[in-house]
């Protein structure tokens, strides 16, 4: 079977090459939209367990004073530490609760009496390194007791270990954030901005720096949560729990007019990743609808185009297919082996389409993994483990495999169906 | 020669069929992108009413008790002393042209506070959302924001420092001309519910947009209370445009001498060339993505084409031949393959239009100036897709018709 496909192929070379190029093109397409969206929802280090996760980024608010319909007169924003520590620390069914600034803080560096630069601080809790699994190259986080001791402890990645203390080791040793001394209590390999709840360059515990403070209400300021369903614990139980806890909270700020406003939250990692304003639910539905439309242009049109080539292909080989009816070759084979033959075809275009999508992942990162709103030192990066994962290799398979039926479905059915005596006799069947 | 053109088409219907139905899908595609560029492109390109050229935007971050400056128990009066200093020192460097402190004001934002207006007679539209800039007097003359009757930017600037309030766009609603702001100047107003302090309507702007891409453009600019300074963080300032080099590193180099007031210390200083780009990031995203469906369609285009006219050139290659020893000239060859793809194209347009219409009227296409349909501009679309699709069909037309040019009918039809 391989070495007729290949005979075909070389047949008709113009021909070949353009199904070929027609059908990279499309995969090649659809492979770096499903990479553009992997990086947004697929594990890898270090948020392995975006499966566990459960996000609470933001929080919605009214008063009773503001207005009696909360939905008309709100405020949306990230969280007060009133809120995490009332709210949320108190949660018992996950794994892990984590609280950290809604995003980095550019603050500046440097060792004492040296030029300092420029660098992304996060505050955050002990919790944190629990939830995101960070590579530990050296040392290890702050622990609760330094939080709760507020003790000027970081984590720092390599890059900034490096600018601030040479080869040396930097686990024990000193540098200044913002002029205050902080001691280094662990280094970690750095973070892709892509992964952009544990992105930062230096984690320090939040109560040492400014931000718990930071409140703009009694309900907002600074920070989000993330919570860490337990391996093989249910979902629902944390967001029974949830529910339970936050009717109570709310009893108890209702006292002072306050009303909370949940919109949905917490979200999964695929939903907080929809969502793109504090003040609206994501539209989940709107988004899958839209990435349907897209992945049906997508397949379609190249399918299209295909199919009319591989009919022309086809065409050319009525009378071998009727000869082969002739020796009994039922209309069900011929139409497997036509679909099978094509999707070898698709294979070649389709591993093609691959290669061309991973080398354009890392040629233009900059233009398909740009990131709205944020400020951040480093600029984006992706690595293979972020791009390719085992279910990369099972969607660009399966588009494959339907790009093929969209494109060889028709003709080979037509083909299956000819006559075979008009066939062997040399009257073109298939026009 | 064009029935005989009609009837070819007819005798290869069915591999004419998917061509015409591929043109159908991607005239119908195409035409949605298009259009959206279209209204990208019409908003774009409308005036903004601000300026960000030259504009920066300073970050100060806090010290806390771990740094050995640190002064504790500040009070809120000393948070204001901190944010007036900042903003004073701002103000003198030689190199300024005009700074301010606001709160989600400075333009591409992406943080709003909304508010509404209202007197015995008139209320602003619950249809467009208010956007409250509450800023000091230097703002105006940062973002160089100008009135609908010729006031500067320092003349809008002066009325803020009497206290009066300055609109942008129809804050009244729109359709009525009575409605329009500027018919009210001179008037005095209440803000947000209070009905003790009233503001007199000062100026109306040119409007101020929200952003290049966007359209929204109802606001009012209030002098930032006194009583606000310590907890408002946005310090913006604009440069003489023959200082505007190396702006940052000038500024991070007074970072621990001039810029360290109170509490407070210069962490970092952000272009607003910069704060534009991020904030507009997914329109890029979608204007990339938009570009790429198209090279992707018309590519389709261009593929399909030169397949099926390769395959084609090749099968009636003894008809060509004929032809031409009939006395065909090479170029009548080639300007009957082209004329037989545009001839689908044609076939399938008025189809495609009915689509486009349909898809406007049903607003699935780009919002642009309050409406999805209009007649010129779809037609004005479609005309545009029309001839996209034209130009890819002569380029995958070319080769295989230039193939059958060189068909030599002494060859071709020796067996004859």
């Amino acid at each position: 079977m391989l070495k007729e496909s290949i005979y075909n192929l070389r047949r008709q070379p113009v021909i070949s090459i353009v199904t070929i190029a027609g059908t990279a093109l499309s995969i090649f397409l659809i492979m770096v939209v499903v990479m553009m969206q992997q990086v947004r929802t697929a594990p890898y280090a270090p948020e392995s367990n975006r499966d566990r996760f459960l996000h609470y980024p933001y929080i919605s608010f009214s008063n009773s004073q503001w207005t009696d319909n909360p939905e008309e007169s709100n405020s949306n924003g990230p969280m007060s530490w009133f809120v995490v520590k009332n709210l949320f620390y108190p949660l018992e069914t996950p794994e892990a609760v984590t609280a950290y600034t809604i995003s980095t803080d550019v603050y500046s560096i440097g060792v004492k009496g040296e030029k300092p630069f420029a660098g992304d601080v996060r505050d955050t809790d002990a919790a944190y390194f629990k939830v995101f699994d960070f590579k530990f190259v050296d040392g290890k986080p702050f622990s609760q007791e330094d939080f709760d001791a507020s003790l000027p402890r970081a984590v720092i990645d390599t890059n900034v270990a490096a600018r601030l203390f040479g080869k040396q080791s930097a686990v024990g040793r000193r540098f200044e954030i913002n002029g205050g001394e902080y001691t280094v209590c662990g280094v970690v390999e750095p973070v892709s901005t892509l992964a952009s709840h544990a992105y930062s360059q230096i984690w320090i515990p939040a109560t040492t720096g400014h931000m718990i403070e930071a409140d703009w209400s009694t309900l907002g300021g600074m920070f989000t949560v993330t919570i860490l369903t337990r391996e093989g614990g249910s979902e629902q139980e944390v967001r029974d729990e949830f529910k339970r806890r936050s009717d109570e909270f709310g009893k108890t700020i209702a006292e002072n007019g306050w009303v909370i406003l949940h919109r949905g939250r917490p979200y999964t990692q695929e939903v907080n990743e929809l969502s793109s304003s504090s003040n609206n639910e994501p539209d989940i539905e709107g988004a899958h609808r839209r990435n349907l439309i897209i992945y049906a242009i997508l397949l379609l049109v190249p399918a299209i185009n295909l199919s009319s080539m591989t009919h022309s292909r086809l065409r050319r080989r009525v009378s071998e297919i009727a000869v082969r009816r002739a020796f009994g070759a039922t209309r069900s084979v011929i139409f497997l082996d036509i679909l099978t033959e094509n999707f070898l075809v698709t294979l070649i275009g389709g591993i093609i389409g691959i290669l061309m999508s991973v080398v354009a992942a890392f040629l233009f990162v900059d233009v398909l993994f740009s990131q709205s709103y944020v400020y951040y030192v480093s600029s984006v990066s992706v690595d293979v483990s972020m791009l390719l994962h085992w279910s990369t290799f099972g969607w660009a398979l399966l588009f494959c495999f339907f790009l093929n039926m969209l494109s060889a479905g028709i003709p080979a059915m037509q083909m299956a169906r000819i006559g075979l005596v008009n066939s062997l006799r040399g009257k073109d069947a298939g026009k | 020669m064009k029935r005989k053109l009609l009837k070819q088409i007819r005798s290869e219907w069915r591999s004419n069929l998917w061509m015409s139905l591929e043109l159908l899908v991607v005239s119908v595609v195409l035409w949605y992108v298009v259009d959206y560029f279209y209204a990208t492109w019409y908003i774009y390109t409308e005036p903004k009413g601000f300026d960000t050229e030259h504009c920066y935007r300073l970050s100060f971050g806090h010290i806390t008790d771990k740094n050995p400056d640190y002064i504790p128990d500040q009070q809120k009066d000393d948070l204001i002393k901190t944010n007036e200093e900042i903003l004073r020192r701002m103000e003198q460097l030689p190199f300024v042209e005009a700074a301010s402190l606001s709160q989600n004001s400075f333009p591409y934002n992406g943080s709003n506070s909304g508010t509404y207006i209202f007197n015995d007679s008139l209320s602003s539209s619950t249809l467009n959302y208010l956007l409250r800039r509450i800023a000091t007097p230097g703002f105006p003359k940062v973002f160089r924001y100008e009135g609908i009757r010729g006031e500067t930017p320092e003349e809008i600037s002066e009325l803020m420092v009497k206290g009066e309030i300055i609109l942008s766009g129809p804050v009244f609603g729109t359709g009525d001309d009575r409605l329009l702001p500027e018919a009210h100047i001179g008037e005095d107003f209440h803000l947000d519910g209070d009905t003790i302090h009233s503001y007199r309507l000062g100026a109306v702007l040119k409007d101020v947009r929200y952003g290049d891409f966007m359209d929204w453009n109802t606001s009012v600019l209030i002098n930032l209370p006194h009583s606000w300074m310590s907890w408002s963080d946005e310090f913006c300032l604009r440069v003489r445009p023959e200082e505007d080099h190396d702006i940052p590193e000038r500024l991070m180099e007074m970072a621990n001498g001039y810029f360290h007031v109170g509490n407070r210390v210069l962490v970092n200083v952000i272009p607003f060339t910069d704060t534009r780009d991020r904030f507009q990031q997914n329109n890029y995203d979608t204007i990339r993505d938009m570009v790429v469906m198209m090279g992707f369609l018309l590519l389709n285009i261009f593929l399909g084409l030169f397949g099926t006219f390769w395959f084609r050139t090749q099968q009636r290659a003894q008809e060509i031949a004929v032809r031409k020893s009939m006395g065909a000239t090479p170029a009548d060859i080639f300007r009957r393959l082209i004329t037989e793809g545009i001839v689908l194209l044609s076939i399938v347009t008025p189809l495609a239009f009915g689509i486009d219409c349909l898809l406007a009227y049903m607003e699935y296409n780009t919002y642009l100036m309050g409406s999805y349909f209009s007649v010129p501009r779809v037609l004005l679309c479609a005309a545009v897709t029309f001839g996209l699709i034209t130009l890819m069909i002569i380029a995958g037309v070319f080769f295989p018709a230039r193939r059958a040019q060189k068909i030599d009918p002494a060859i071709v039809l020796k067996d004859e």
